[in-house]
């Protein structure tokens, strides 16, 4: 919650400055291929300002989840605007695959017969009817 | 989900089996229409090169991207990918940041049309695919990657690398039930120079520039010129290609990209902006300020970085401001 009013605070902020600009810092005299793509997506202010907050968001929470802070660190560098984004909003409820072995007792059944009717393959040992 | 759950518990288990099956039966209809339209697929494939690695408890993602990887020419084990995707907590590894670790170990990695055609033609052009599977139902999922590496249209299979199983062979239909769960996730990470067949020229250009960012301005060259060949008319690829020759020391090949890229543009402000410092630093301060004062005159966005530009090569030519 803390974390929703805190960015829509920063958000709200940042938009009411959005007619001063956000101009690159004048020191390279050469633009970069990733300024111009992004420059190209039309709500590029908001864009930037969602992305400087996702990352911090991530990083942390990638570490409450068991990720050391040097390879969150890493991790976050590697992700783009729109996959920071996406992990900003939906870390939680991302699917994350991991396993073909481990299912509870009680769909075993289910499982068994969606295997064999060639729903799922969870088991190694079924073979689907055609 | 919960109302599902909910609704189970006060169920009796024959009622939650056929339930279940209610909700589970739908079509593979992508099966069923591949069969019929697929006369632009080899009737079968089979990728038998691509590497196998037999993915530790919860490590299908570190597992499929090292072999991935590995058919790409990047050799790399699971291990070493490990820190880079695995979320201990999840026990698994999520999609943004399998391509992400395709990118960091210099694979253009993008994701590829939801569709089995899509999937199925970039296996047969050479191209292993990898995806995320829920091997069970949606309430008690199971998420997995497995990477596609061929199939068999007349038998109706797909092959794959997957978990423990180094030539898993699937009714194309599981798999599609299977996939579809994922909303047909797949990704390819392919070494910088090769394009895949199936991606648009939008989603092309976002994953090279990206792939610049994170890999570096000689592995992006390589991709750059590919994809410039195959979308000449793209500016935001001139740039890329353009950038990345610079920054490898060609700047004529560099200069060609910007000069295209106006033409391509005539209003692009960084696109004559970079073509003045490049063509300042080649000695060619007429031509390099006209088109700094252009990039000027253009305004917009990146007014200052051009006059920045403009003022370094006209103290540099030794002439003032005027």
């Amino acid at each position: 919650m803390i974390q929703k009013i805190k960015r829509l605070f920063v958000f709200a902020l940042m938009t009411s400055f959005t007619f001063f600009g956000f101009t690159q810092t004048v020191q390279a005299a050469m633009i970069g291929t990733d300024q111009v793509h992004a420059a190209q997506a039309s709500t590029e202010n908001h864009a930037k300002i969602a992305a400087a907050l996702d990352r911090p968001e991530v990083m942390s929470h990638l570490e409450k989840l068991g990720v050391t802070r040097a390879d969150a660190e890493a991790r976050v560098a590697a992700l783009t605007d729109a996959e920071a984004a996406t992990m900003a909003g939906q870390i939680d409820s991302l699917p994350a695959g991991g396993d073909v072995i481990g299912v509870l007792l009680t769909i075993f059944v289910v499982l068994l017969i969606t295997d064999i009717l060639g729903f799922t393959k969870v088991f190694p040992f079924t073979r689907s009817v055609r | 989900m919960i109302a599902i759950g909910d609704l189970c518990r006060r169920m009796s288990a024959p009622a939650v089996v056929l339930l279940l099956l209610f909700l589970l039966v739908g079509c593979a209809t992508q099966t069923r229409s591949l069969q019929s339209t697929a006369a632009h697929l080899p009737r079968r494939a089979e990728l038998a090169a691509t590497p196998f690695f037999a993915q530790e408890r919860y490590q299908c993602g570190p597992a499929a991207l090292a072999m991935s990887l590995g058919a790409a020419g990047i050799g790399i084990t699971p291990e070493i990918l490990v820190p880079q995707v695995y979320v201990p907590e999840r026990e698994g590894s999520l999609p943004p940041e399998m391509l992400a670790a395709g990118r960091r170990n210099g694979a253009v990695s993008v994701t590829i049309p939801p569709k089995l055609d899509a999937l199925l033609t970039e296996v047969s052009r050479g191209n292993p695919v990898i995806v995320l599977q829920n091997l069970s139902i949606p309430m008690s999922p199971l998420w997995h990657y497995a990477v596609v590496i061929g199939y068999d249209l007349d038998a109706s299979d797909v092959i794959l690398r997957s978990g423990t199983t180094e030539r898993l062979v699937m009714p194309l239909r599981t798999f599609e039930h299977t996939w579809a769960r994922s909303n047909h996730w797949a990704m390819v990470a392919l070494p910088p120079g090769r394009l895949p067949v199936t991606v648009e020229e939008g989603g092309m250009t976002s994953a090279l520039v990206a792939f610049e960012k994170t890999a570096g301005p000689a592995a992006a060259r390589k991709a750059y010129e590919a994809a410039v060949q195959r979308w000449p008319d793209n500016v935001t690829l001139q740039l890329g290609y353009g950038n990345t020759a610079y920054a490898t020391g060609d700047k004529t090949a560099a200069v060609t990209a910007f000069k295209r890229a106006t033409e391509l543009q005539p209003d692009s402000a960084p696109a004559f902006n970079n073509l003045a410092t490049v063509l300042a630093e080649l000695g060619q301060f007429d031509a390099a300020r006209q088109a700094a004062e252009k990039a000027v005159s253009l305004g917009g966005p990146w007014r200052d970085a051009a006059a920045a530009t403009l003022k370094d090569i006209e103290a540099r030519h030794g002439k003032r401001v005027r």
